[in-house]
């Protein structure tokens, strides 16, 4: 017997063939004596098994096993890291400086931005804070962005 | 904590089902968390220790599943039972430790036969049943005590599809390799069982006579 009819024989035991392989797997157990005893051999192996396990409990107290379960967790939960910004957030984090870029490529390259006859200003205030503010006489809005790092 | 029984602020511990003591320990009822333990720590024990066959590896890593399942209450979604649920964590941390050593073992003949069959593969078939008309608690010995003496591949093959009652896709996907191999694997540990229960029985047949 190949180990491939060996192979489908064990799974026609476990019912993990289809139909037609498990029709196939019948012929060739009534036809063979070898078959046969492997499935014999294969299923007892199997209901033995099923007889369970031997009874292994915890060798040790209820309350030791417990406490060194409590403290791991302890443990654990004081050292767990800060919470993650949401998703909105680090989402804005990027949006932001970019949108900010963007209003100030805009504002050099479009010449309409910059034909009002007052003074429109973009200013960066302080670097590290990526703050940006954009104000127009003319229009007699101020526009400011804001991304902290 | 002491030595007296742990109180819940709103339950009553020993009566309430293992599901009305999830939803406790998900609002952080440590109480009610420590009575599914109490209730369930000799099966997690066993399991772990049918894997791994070391106490102290088994004490240890049952131990780091109920951590990791406090920690993961919330992915409980209640559609096996709490039991099932702790088993398959135990199952995963067992299976990763025996990988992380089996990485500092260079055993790569010892794996090719796990797979392909070393010596399984000419072992005669076993007929008689060698374990017709043993006690169930005979039987059971018999059978840890083989299972002991398979190598970790067979065994967790067996416990998985046998015990745990997983099918052969599901195996590989926890064992990390092909149907084919599980397939393989699963039918070397079934003769080597069965030859090893054989042994067992001819050894105790020895002892009584002499």
């Amino acid at each position: 017997m190949t180990h491939k009819a060996e192979l489908n024989l064990q799974a026609w035991l476990d019912g993990e063939l289809s139909a037609r392989a498990a029709a196939e797997v019948e012929r060739l157990v009534a036809a063979d004596p070898a078959a046969r005893d492997l499935v014999a051999e294969l299923r007892w192996t199997r209901q033995v098994l099923r007889a369970g396990e031997v009874d292994r409990p915890v060798p040790e107290s209820r309350e030791f096993y417990w406490s060194k379960i409590e403290r791991a967790i302890r443990a654990a939960e004081a050292t767990a890291p800060a919470p993650r910004p949401s998703a909105w957030w680090r989402w804005m984090r990027w949006v932001v400086p970019i949108g900010a870029a963007a209003a100030l490529a805009m504002f050099f390259t479009l010449p309409s931005l910059r034909v009002a006859p007052s003074v429109a200003e973009i200013e960066n205030h302080l670097e590290d804070m990526g703050s940006f503010s954009f104000r127009s006489e003319s229009e007699g809005m101020t526009v400011i962005w804001i991304a902290s790092n | 904590m002491g030595s007296s029984k742990p109180k819940s602020k709103t339950l009553d511990l020993p009566s309430a089902p293992d599901e009305v003591l999830v939803g406790a320990a998900r609002e952080g009822d440590m109480a009610a968390f420590e009575e599914l333990v109490a209730r369930h720590r000799d099966k997690v024990y066993a399991r772990a220790f049918s894997i791994l066959r070391k106490e102290e590896d088994a004490l240890d890593l049952s131990q780091e599943a109920w951590v990791k399942a406090w920690q993961r209450l919330g992915q409980f979604q209640g559609d096996a039972s709490f039991l099932t649920w702790m088993t398959r964590i135990t199952i995963n941390l067992s299976l990763d430790r025996l990988r992380r050593r089996q990485r500092l073992q260079a055993e790569s003949i010892e794996q090719m036969d796990e797979d392909f069959g070393g010596v399984e593969r000419h072992l005669p078939v076993v007929t008689p049943n060698p374990t017709e008309g043993l006690e169930r608690a005979e039987l059971r010995a018999r059978i840890d005590q083989a299972m002991a003496q398979l190598t970790w591949a067979h065994r967790t093959v067996l416990i998985l599809h046998e015990l745990e009652g997983l099918e052969y896709k599901e195996v590989a996907k926890r064992m990390g390799c092909s149907t084919g191999t599980i397939m393989s694997r699963l039918f070397y540990a079934r003769r080597r069982l069965a030859a090893l229960l054989q042994d067992l029985k001819a050894e105790r047949s020895h002892d009584a006579q002499s």
